[in-house]
């Protein structure tokens, strides 16, 4: 699977923690994992965020974060709330 | 709208669908059934918890002594006698998991913060000496002034619950403590500038009141510890893991040394996603040696386990006058109870979803009072947003003049459209929802005098994530499927007939039951109407690898190519030069060779599963409101629910039924009424009242069905945003019967007639 570029959006409250306000990165990855690991090496500590205490939503398809979901070209990242219901 | 909505009639599938005899029914009607407080050990001691009399006070100083001392008593137990926690919030930001908070709530350290709120318990050889034990508990309070209404307790003079809590969320952090533990926002676009271009804008403000799941088992269960220090618990919950996870953490001990077996469930709705009795039941037996049952009373039962919030919430909505809506604001204020983690998250997330708005903010305050810590109820926090947001619809499609219906279809959300949390919608299947309502003959029924009718929508996430499931061929050829899925809305008959369609057998076939933790892997709570989605997955994908597997073996027997070998219709089936010529090799024949082909057949799934597919709804309620006594009787209900795909019809329908009754529970009787000492009046089903049949019409359900492509037979989670429209819906109703629009949640006769004699026209 050849590299692609990702819209990676963070919500407000990773920001301020994590990245000095900046919400939107352009990441090239071929999987989530690839996301992950490159946010993390910017701002150590966020990818065990990610990891344990968000969803993520991939074209608005939300799933809980995990390595192996592969990202198509162009396609659009959202680290968002996990949601738990009754 | 160009998702196909699947009519039934079309389907080629031969068990999906279908409505075979529930498996469940007749044990649950027989009383075979084993609930939580049905399990029984030899020697067996009864358990029991003493309570705090007061809403907010100091604990000074805890005396057992006396209760020690009196005979037939094994043990005393407080929170000393549990291991201090960490402050830390652990997990994700909703349900975030703070053990220093839950060891508080199973039982209280430095104050009691709630009448309810456990304080020591017993185990005695008998429920009397156990009971008589707790009176002989001398326990020193301090009483303090106590808050419960969510407006009081964010007043700047409110009593703290917790003298050092500073709310997260706001930047720069508050220099003083307050009882706002969070404060959420989302926001899209620019709702400024959206309210500016309005032509048209209607602002509100709401209260509900808190309301209790009101599930009928009370939460009981038996625990006992072997020579080897291994834990074991009988409980009924919605979540044996969860179960095992929590015991294990607040008594100090390795996950793998817990383990639960699920007992049958009698209702939870998300409150049994938490444990009250099980740590203490645990850690009564490691201290006597022996088995240790627990089992809540009805008044435990309300006093002291998680209702949902009240809330307090101002909406506003901005439209052009053609309808189209331009900008929405939401502030949302919840009850969190005594400790934080209300879903007011979900409330801001959920409120405007079903909407294609371009520009909103939506708040949300999360704060604690003196009442029991909420707990997940049914689509958790979306209902009461919805009460305000659909409300709010309504009185904006009535002062531009336009169609309810039409003017929630005109600005109906679809795959693309933007949320105000960030992505976009993925899936369809709110405009279809509408559209069921809109053409349903009902909507233009006539009313008669007193008479009123009411619509709303909803929107619900539904959820995925950790599931397992083993399928085993057995050596007959009958099949046995196990999940770590608490069986709540019928699972065992839906997972059995997935399994039945996959491997092309009959239904009665296969047997289907939940394991206990030592026997499956991990699986996450039954709750967010995960289980026919992500807990069907794993059955489907365990079903996949033994049909590879009986193909295997079938091309052993026949000494041909494995690629030769297809499983259609139940059977395998030689492909090669000799197909139709040798007889196709059925399950059971395939089971009878599985010593010589290799051994037992059989396959485990796990899997963490994704695009699980919002839920939306739409429902419509008829009414007559009797204006002598101010009592509103519901005529007809019904409720549009894209389901994606119903496995077992009848259960679904169940679904879309029980949550439009708690939904009318909600809208028009349900509510704690507090003393002016925060003591809890209406601890009982008698006079908290939930709607019983006869306070109901036949409720009618429509399925809609657009399929979820992430699931093998289109599954969307069903379970909860049935109850997401449905006070707002009544509310509508009555705001059209009588003319006069509510705004607090109970519609109770007397707030009915209140609003009648007060003249005034909402």
């Amino acid at each position: 699977m050849a590299q692609a570029s990702a819209r990676v959006v963070l919500i407000s409250s990773l920001s301020r923690h994590y990245t000095d306000g900046t919400k939107e990165f352009e990441i090239e990855a071929k999987t989530l994992y690839d996301v992950i690991r490159a946010l993390d090496q910017r701002y150590p500590g966020l990818g065990e965020h990610l990891e344990e205490e968000t969803s993520v939503a991939i074209d608005g398809e939300i799933y809980e974060v995990a390595y192996f979901h592969a990202l198509r070209p162009g396609c659009e990242i959202f680290f968002i709330p996990k949601i738990e219901g009754g | 709208m160009d998702a196909k909505t699947i009519n039934p009639q079309e389907k080629t599938l031969k068990v999906v669908g279908t409505r075979p005899v529930r498996p469940d029914g007749v044990p649950k009607v027989t009383g075979l059934a084993r609930y939580g407080a049905d399990f029984a050990l030899p020697g067996m001691l009864w358990g029991d918890i003493l309570r705090s009399p007061h809403a907010h006070a100091r604990i000074r100083s805890i005396d057992t002594a006396k209760a020690r001392a009196l005979p037939g008593v094994k043990a005393v137990i407080t929170a000393a006698d549990f291991p201090e926690q960490k402050y830390e919030f652990i997990g994700p930001e909703r349900v975030a998991v703070n053990f220093w908070h839950m060891t508080r709530n199973i039982m209280a350290r430095e104050k009691v913060l709630y009448e309810g709120h456990a304080v020591a318990a017993v185990a005695a050889i008998n429920k009397a000496v156990a009971s008589a034990a707790l009176r002989l508990i001398e326990v020193d309070y301090e009483p303090l002034p106590h808050v419960i209404d969510v407006d009081a307790a964010m007043r700047p003079d409110a009593p703290l619950l917790f003298e050092d809590m500073i709310t997260r969320g706001v930047e720069p952090a508050p220099d003083r403590p307050s009882n706002v533990s969070k404060r959420i926002e989302f926001k899209l676009g620019d709702p400024e500038a959206g309210f500016a271009a309005a032509d048209e804008i209607v602002e509100m403000s709401f209260k509900t009141a808190p309301v209790h799941q009101g599930y009928i088992e009370p939460h009981g269960c038996l625990a006992r510890f072997d020579a080897e220090g291994q834990g074991e618990i009988w409980a009924s919950s919605q979540g044996h893991f969860v179960v095992r996870a929590y015991v294990a953490r607040l008594l100090g001990m390795n996950i793998g040394d817990v383990l639960v077996h699920p007992a049958e469930i009698g209702g939870g709705f998300g409150g049994k996603t938490v444990i009250y009795v099980e740590p203490v039941a645990a850690l009564l037996s490691r201290k006597t040696g022996h088995p240790v049952k627990i089992v809540m009373s009805r008044e435990d039962v309300f006093k002291s386990t998680g209702p949902t919030s009240g809330s307090s919430m101002t909406v506003k909505i901005g439209v052009k006058r053609d309808g189209r809506i331009v900008a929405a604001d939401g502030v949302f204020k919840f009850q969190a109870g005594a400790f934080p983690g209300s879903p007011v998250m979900n409330a801001t997330m959920c409120g405007f979803a079903p909407y294609d708005i371009p520009n909103v903010r939506s708040v949300g305050y999360d704060v604690v009072s003196n009442r029991p810590k909420s707990a997940a109820y049914r689509a958790p926090g979306s209902p009461i947003s919805a009460y305000a947001v659909e409300s709010t619809m309504d009185a904006v499609a009535a002062k531009i003049g336009m169609d309810p219906l039409k003017f929630r279809l005109m600005n109906a959300c679809k795959s693309g459209t933007q949320t105000a949390w960030g992505p976009k919608h993925a899936h369809d299947g709110c405009a279809e929802t509408i559209k069921a309502v809109l053409d349903h003959p009902a909507y233009a029924a006539p009313l008669g005098k007193n008479q009123g009718r009411g619509v709303a929508s909803g929107f619900w996430f539904n959820n995925g994530g950790e599931s397992s499931a083993t399928v085993h061929v057995t050596e007959d050829g009958s099949v046995a499927v196990a999940t770590g899925s608490m069986d709540i809305g019928g699972s065992r008959a839906s997972m059995a007939m997935m399994a039945a369609e996959t491997l092309g057998v009959a239904y009665d076939q296969v047997r289907a039951i939940v394991a206990d933790t030592a026997s499956i892997g991990y699986t996450h709570v039954t709750g967010g109407s995960r289980v026919t989605f992500a807990t069907g997955i794993a059955v489907v994908e365990a079903c996949n690898k033994v049909i590879a597997e009986l193909c295997t073996r079938a091309a052993m027997i026949w000494n041909v190519d494995r690629g030769e070998v297809v499983w259609e219709g139940g059977c395998a089936r030689h492909t090669g030069q000799n197909a139709g010529k040798i007889e196709p090799l059925t399950l059971k024949a395939i089971a009878a060779k599985r010593a010589v082909t290799g051994g037992p057949i059989g396959a485990e799934a796990s899997v963490n599963a994704g695009g699980a597919a919002p839920g939306f709804a739409t429902e419509l309620c008829d009414v007559e409101v009797d204006p002598e006594t101010g009592s509103v009787k519901i005529l007809r209900f019904i409720v549009a629910q894209d389901v994606g795909r119903a496995i077992h019809p009848s259960y679904v329908e169940g679904q879309l039924h029980g949550g439009v009754v708690q939904g009318i529970g909600w809208a028009l009787n349900e509510e704690y009424i507090y003393d002016a000492a925060g003591h809890l009046l209406n601890a009982g089903f008698l006079d908290y009242r939930i709607p019983v049949a006869s306070d109901l019409p036949m409720i009618e359900a429509v399925l809609v069905e657009v399929p979820n492509p992430n699931h093998p037979f289109g599954v969307k989670g069903a379970g909860e945003v049935n109850i997401v429209p449905s006070m707002a819906a009544v509310a509508n109703a009555v705001n059209n019967a009588i003319g006069r629009r509510l705004t607090e949640l109970p519609m109770s006769p007397p707030k009915v007639l209140a609003a009648l004699d007060s003249g005034s026209k909402g």
